[in-house]
């Protein structure tokens, strides 16, 4: 069968993408270093515990960086649901759930995505705010503080959990993804199942870009 | 002090006045704490201001400074009046039974001073005792004669009553009454109180006698003696007491030998004139052998260089009637009387009452040499606030010197305690202990005696200097040499007669340690440079004061083995007044002195002045007459204490008599007197320009001027400067807040301060008029302040502190007696800083 | 060897500062510039280089007599020690022996969680050294059978190092003994704290005391749910993604992705 390969992403956009999973996974790596006593030996390979903050808190920066221009960039995206198509396919569970035979069709992300995209915003903006707050502990009331702390790993729990989540789909839950955020390009059929909607939008307006049929 | 820091365990009621000791003496509350835990002490606190040490008594009295004695005349005549005295001691250990001269005219019917006085001095020709044909004393055993000392006692405080006292002293009468009477509950044989005091007493021109007076309270309830009592002169220094043992004072020769004046032209006139006699037959009178110690002392400066006679002339002589007391020597200094100056570890241009006067008459020197680890603002004079230093001639050496943790030597504590201290580290830089480079002087100064000679060059060059060895071409000085000089050798082979024991000979060689100071000879054969140090280092045993024994077998805390303590190692002196006549205690429960009649002798401290049980020798030997003064005709302002205000005070008129001021006092602003500097307020009556009583007062954390702590990071940090507290009416009165910049003057300076406003301070109501007092502490000094100029090389505290000497703003005049500046009580101005 | 305390008996304590000056040269702490507030308290408060302060307190009691009050701050040692509990790095721990709470300072990350979680407000970050500071109680000391260099210093008694029976039953003591508003502190809250007052007034008369300290509530919810959550929910979701994957395999393409490329050509 022959594959057609579309370009789905622009260089800036993978920048930004990595930029954020690279920070996020670093802040993941050293903040369950410093959470846990017994993988305090996360740090070994940056010199030792303080190496590790040290990586937490400049990876932090990073991250905030890399999280602001994502929500610029996709926001309009991936940040509003749209209604009905939205609701069709989460009723529809998406055809991840359960095998269906027609997936409502949706905009470039569907509402997982778009789920997923919000849940790492706000969860995010969290982590950024309660971080910051965590290393000036004396902005605030004592009291206040101490649920800073709290959501701060309320946030790690459901980014961690996401993490997950995002690479099972982005990797072998749709194989053929994954490319999207390496290469740029991708397979149509696999882009036409993602964002089917999108497909035909760019179709119309004669945007899809197919660089290359592959036997 | 009578007894010894660790008996304050023994008492029953602590009397803290005229101190701070939870500040100044922190480790006293060590055993002041256990008393009242262990035995349910009581601490009574009476002070103008709420103290650390008030903050830990059960009873707090404010009074106003300079006051004390109509407070304790207040007590004593409670005392007398409800009879909590301790008749049998009164009766037996004091003069209370002594028939004065009739002739003799108390304050009350004298116009408020007693007989005698005369142009501002005391004839004491009334002050004596009626006696007999045989030339005793006469005495009234009922004490019923109404010029029986006991009588005039209550004639003379019958005056004192709660009403009147509280009206000068701004005590409420109900605290003066619950004062007197916890106080006087010690007046029981089984109880005992003891009194606290420093400078809060003595810096008073009344202060030898704010310590007499308590003196009396404490023999009334037979408190002298006893374990648990006496009276605790808390010394500011580690080693005031051992540097006053050894003459500091102008007028004393180390073991409280008087200086000769001019008209003793002889040693033999000095001893006929000097040494106390009594007609008392039972009476030990122990300064009766004066003589030895004189000898001995001049034997130990002279050594056999020179016969005794030759010695004592010649040793320097005050001019009969001259005084070169501290204030006396910074006047003189003003008047350009000297060209040279030694400040040897002490710093004047802080702790000098009125500082600046100091300071002036530093530039009116040609030479001053200070001596000390530390620059300070002596040494710096010149360059200090307000100082021209192109108009200053005085040329400057600065001699550095070692810390005492930097060499070895002994030192004595308030409780008379010589303790040996070790050489810790070595000596820093250029630095030298002051003994070695006082060794160095002297030698180049006999050098240039023997060369050019001078007038009474003797004096100089035949005296000796056995004090250590050359090391190369330096000279060291060896502190255990000084130990064993000032214990005493003997100086020829002698076979003597145990002067304890009749009929027991012992033979010393020359070179001989004297054993105790009863072996002291007035014939030459024997040294000793301070007599009540004889014994303190033993042929056998070494260094006493380096005894570290820690048996205790009385339970008192004696500790009779640890260290060495004059006199003979008697840790609690007149503890034979601690016994009733048959010897028996008056409290066995603190029995100091037991007797054992199977040994024949006494047990527990060292026996003071007791002959054996039922010889009816009175125990206070070193009184002439054998017993303690309640009548003390020795003072120059009166043999009992009457209450005089302070030169500056608050108030109009003393209400207790028409005579103000304590009139024999050295007056500076009489003409002829002092200087343009000696200026006064509120003398003759109140100056509305200084309505504020002010005293000066020390911190835990700093020590004196602060030379030493000053420097020391850790403890500027915790109290980095001048301060002036004051109560919260008077703050209110003068928009003061706390932490604000204030300035504290008087007609003689002005100190920049930071205002602590307090309730611990409050305003004293006397006679109808409220009056405020405030307080500042005398640590601070221009030297480790930030915005001074600071040249190069200059040493920079690592924590700076704020504001000048305390003393910028003290008087220049002094005790009757002492002539100790009256520091505890002046008058001054509080303004917020920048208002006039 | 057993638990021990620190017993500061307010009621005995002059204020001497012999144990603020001791703390300091026992642990090498520089000084730093103070500036006089118009009170003795100096420093104000703990700092990075002040493990320990005595509290001035002017204070006039009800019944109108003037009182001057002391007390001692620094670390509790608490048994249920919120800093021990979100130290992160281990700097933070409870002596086997004593149960005081050590700090080994290599080890501190300089997080500053601690800061925020102590209810006491004692351990004190440093921005030079990017670590955290406070009271351990002297460890090498009392790990070498010597009092706290605090306890050396007091010349009153009002400090001791005692074991812990022997503390609450002095404490105890004391408090009988002082009568009136007299009470012990430190023994009601956070499992009992290591170092212990006694008070002469009533606990809520004192400056800056904290009248009902607790480990905040927070940190349980931080440490005991979250913080497994964290883990539990992350593996929760690998679980299901290979139940998902064995299930339903991975989400491939519908043919009529294909087709519809296939209908569309190449563009
Ligand atoms: C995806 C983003 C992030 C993740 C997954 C993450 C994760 C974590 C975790 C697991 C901890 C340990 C909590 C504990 O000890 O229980 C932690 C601590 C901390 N995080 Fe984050 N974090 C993120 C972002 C940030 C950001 C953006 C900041 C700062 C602006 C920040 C600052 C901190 C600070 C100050 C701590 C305290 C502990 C320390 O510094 O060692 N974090 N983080
Ligand atoms: S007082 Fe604070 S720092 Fe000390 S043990 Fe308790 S929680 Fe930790
Ligand atoms: S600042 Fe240091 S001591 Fe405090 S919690 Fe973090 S690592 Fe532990
Ligand atoms: S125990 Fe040690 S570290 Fe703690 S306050 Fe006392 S001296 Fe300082
Ligand atoms: S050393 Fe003792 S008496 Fe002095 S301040 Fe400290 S606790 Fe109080």
């Amino acid at each position: 069968m022959k594959k057609q390969i579309v370009v789905v992403t622009s260089g800036y956009e993978r920048f930004v993408h990595w930029l954020m999973a690279i920070s996020c996974l670093l802040l993941c790596y050293t903040g369950l270093g410093m959470m846990y006593k017994e993988l305090n030996f996360f740090g070994a390979i940056f010199g030792g515990l303080k190496g590790l903050k040290t990586v937490h808190d400049i990876c932090a920066v990073f991250f905030a960086v890399g999280l602001l221009l994502a929500i610029q960039m996709w926001w309009k995206e991936a940040g509003v649901f749209v209604f009905p198509e939205d609701w069709e396919w989460i009723k529809a569970g998406g055809d991840y759930l359960w095998h269906v035979d027609h997936v409502p069709e949706t905009g470039k992300y569907n509402p997982g995505q778009k789920m997923f995209f919000l849940t790492v915003a706000l969860c995010g903006l969290l982590m950024i705010c309660t971080g910051f707050f965590m290393w000036f502990p004396h902005y605030l009331p004592a009291n206040l503080m101490d649920w800073v702390y709290v959501l701060h790993v309320l946030g790690f729990v459901v980014i961690f959990a996401f993490f997950f989540v995002h690479l099972y789909l982005g990797t072998i839950g749709n194989p053929g993804s994954v490319s999207a955020m390496f290469s740029g390009k991708m397979e149509l059929p696999v882009l036409r199942m993602l964002h089917p909607k999108w497909v035909k939008e760019m179709e119309h307006e004669g945007k899809l870009m197919i660089v290359e049929d592959k036997k | 002090m009578t007894n010894h820091w660790n008996d304050f365990k023994n008492a029953d009621v602590f009397l803290i006045m005229g101190s701070n000791p939870a500040s100044n003496h922190p480790v006293s509350f060590k055993w002041i704490q256990d008393a009242v835990e262990r035995r349910g002490a009581k601490i009574i606190c009476v002070d103008p201001r709420f103290t650390q040490s008030a903050s830990r008594a059960h009873l707090y009295a404010p009074l106003r400074s300079g006051t004390d004695i109509a407070f304790l005349g207040g007590m004593i005549k409670y005392i007398l009046e409800k009879q909590l005295y301790h008749l049998d001691y009164v009766l037996n250990y004091t003069n209370a039974s002594f028939l004065v001269n009739p002739a003799f005219k108390l304050p009350g019917q004298n116009g408020g001073v007693f007989s005698g006085l005369k142009d501002g001095k005391y004839e004491k020709d009334t002050w004596t005792y009626q006696t007999g044909a045989d030339g005793v004393i006469k005495k009234d055993k009922t004490l019923q004669d109404p010029n029986c000392v006991f009588q005039l006692l209550k004639k003379h405080y019958s005056r004192y009553t709660p009403e009147l006292v509280s009206r000068i002293t701004g005590t409420p009468k109900e605290k003066l009454i619950e004062v007197y009477k916890l106080y006087g509950s010690t007046g029981k044989p089984n109880k005992a109180g003891v009194e606290l005091y420093a400078m809060g007493w003595t810096q008073h021109t009344v202060g030898v006698q704010n310590i007499r007076a308590m003196c009396i309270v404490q023999l009334l309830l037979g408190n002298m003696g006893i374990a648990g009592g006496g009276i605790a002169a808390m010394r500011g220094e580690s080693n005031v007491q051992g540097s006053t043992d050894h003459g500091l004072l102008f007028h004393i020769w180390p073991g409280y030998l008087s200086v000769p004046t001019g008209a003793l032209t002889t040693l033999a006139l000095y001893n006929e004139k000097q040494t106390p006699k009594t007609k008392e037959k039972d009476s030990l009178n122990w300064w009766k052998n004066k003589p030895k110690y004189v000898a001995s002392f001049l034997r130990s400066m002279y050594g056999k260089n020179m016969t005794l006679d030759e010695s004592y002339n010649a040793l320097p002589k005050i001019d009969d009637g001259a005084n070169y007391s501290w204030l006396m020597i910074f006047d003189q200094m003003y008047k350009e009387k000297f060209t040279g100056f030694f400040a040897w570890g002490m710093n004047p241009a802080c702790s000098g009452a009125h500082s600046n006067k100091v300071r002036q008459a530093l530039g009116k020197l040609d030479w001053m040499v200070n001596v000390n680890l530390f620059d300070n603002e002596t040494g710096s004079f010149w360059r200090g606030p307000g100082m021209d230093s192109a108009k200053i001639k005085t040329e400057v050496f600065m001699l550095p010197c070692a810390s005492s943790v930097e060499k070895e030597g002994s030192i004595a504590n308030s409780g008379r305690l010589q303790q040996w201290r070790y050489k810790a580290i070595p000596y820093y830089g250029d630095s030298k202990p002051d003994g070695d480079i006082m060794s160095e002087i002297f030698f180049k100064v006999r050098d240039l005696y023997a060369k050019q000679g001078g007038p009474n060059a003797a004096a100089i060059t035949k005296l000796t200097w056995p004090y250590g060895k050359y090391i190369g071409k330096e000279f060291h000085y060896e502190p255990r040499k000084v130990a064993a000089e000032i214990n005493g050798y003997f100086l020829e082979d002698k076979k003597m007669e145990n002067p304890t024991k009749k009929g027991e000979f012992k033979e010393f060689k020359k070179g001989d340690l004297v054993p105790t100071f009863a072996w002291l000879q007035d014939d030459g054969s024997t040294s000793s440079g301070c007599w009540v140090y004889c014994g303190s280092v033993d042929k056998e045993k070494g260094i006493l004061p380096m005894r570290r024994g820690q048996a205790d077998p009385t339970g008192l805390g004696l500790y009779s083995e640890w260290a060495w303590c004059w006199p003979l190692n008697r840790r609690i002196i007149y503890n034979g007044a601690s016994v009733d006549l048959s010897g028996k205690p008056w409290d066995p429960s603190r029995a100091v002195i037991k007797w054992d009649a199977k040994e024949e002798k006494w047990k527990g401290d060292v026996p003071d002045g007791v002959g054996n049980p039922g010889k009816g020798r009175p125990p206070f030997i070193m009184k002439p007459d054998g017993v303690a003064s309640l009548f003390g005709p020795g003072l120059a302002d009166g043999p009992f204490p009457e209450h005089y205000e302070p030169l500056e005070c608050p108030v109009e008129r003393n209400l207790l008599s028409p005579q103000k001021n304590n009139p024999a006092i050295k007056r500076f602003d009489k003409k002829g007197v002092g200087s343009d500097l000696d200026k006064y307020s509120g003398v003759a009556s109140c100056d509305p320009r200084f309505p504020f009583i002010c005293a000066t007062y020390r911190v835990s954390e700093h020590w004196q001027t602060g030379v030493l702590t000053r420097w020391c990071p850790w403890l500027a940090e915790m109290q980095p400067g001048m301060f002036v507290e004051m109560s919260e009416e008077l703050a209110k009165m003068r928009g003061i807040k706390t932490g604000d910049k204030c300035t504290v003057s008087s007609a003689r300076g002005e100190v920049e301060c930071t205002a602590i406003v307090t309730p611990r301070f409050k305003p004293f109501e006397i006679d109808g008029n409220t009056i405020h007092e405030v307080g500042i502490p005398w640590h601070f000094g221009w030297i480790t302040t930030k915005d001074r100029t600071y040249n190069s090389g200059d040493k920079k505290a690592e924590v700076f502190t704020t504001g000048d000497s305390a003393n910028l703003v003290t008087p220049t005049i002094g005790d009757a007696n002492t002539m100790i500046p009256e520091s505890k009580a002046f008058m001054v101005n509080v303004v917020k800083k920048g208002v006039k | 060897m057993s638990e021990k305390i620190k017993l500061y008996d307010a009621s005995k304590c002059t204020a001497c500062r012999g144990c603020q000056l001791a703390c300091k040269q026992w642990n090498a702490l520089k000084a730093g510039q103070t500036e006089h507030k118009g009170t003795y308290q100096n420093p104000p408060t703990l700092q990075p280089n002040t493990y320990m302060i005595i509290h001035f307190q002017d204070y006039v009691a009800p019944e109108g007599d003037v009182r001057w009050l002391f007390r001692k701050e620094a670390c509790m040692h608490c048994t249920k020690a919120a800093c021990v509990t979100v130290c992160p790095s281990g700097a933070l721990y409870y002596n086997k022996e004593f149960k005081t709470v050590g700090m080994d300072r290599e080890k501190c990350i300089g997080c500053k969680e601690c800061v925020s979680a102590c209810p006491f407000e004692v351990p004190r970050y440093d921005k030079e050294t990017e670590k955290v500071y406070k009271c351990d109680m002297c460890e090498t000391r009392i790990t070498n059978n010597m009092n706290p260099a605090c306890v050396k210093a007091c010349p009153t008694g009002a400090l001791k190092w005692l074991d812990k029976d022997e503390a609450l039953k002095i404490a105890e003591g004391r408090v009988q003994q002082l009568g009136g508003d007299a009470n012990v502190y430190g023994d009601k809250f956070v499992g009992g704290t290591h170092l212990m007052y006694v008070l002469k007034e009533k606990m809520d008369v004192y400056d800056g005391i904290k009248k009902d300290p607790k480990v905040p509530q927070s940190i349980f919810v931080w440490k005991n749910l979250l913080k497994p959550l964290s883990l539990l929910a992350a593996g929760g979701v690998i679980g299901a993604e290979l139940i998902h994957y064995m299930i339903r395999g991975p989400h491939k393409p519908h043919p009529e992705h294909y087709e519809e490329a296939k209908k569309q050509g190449g563009a």
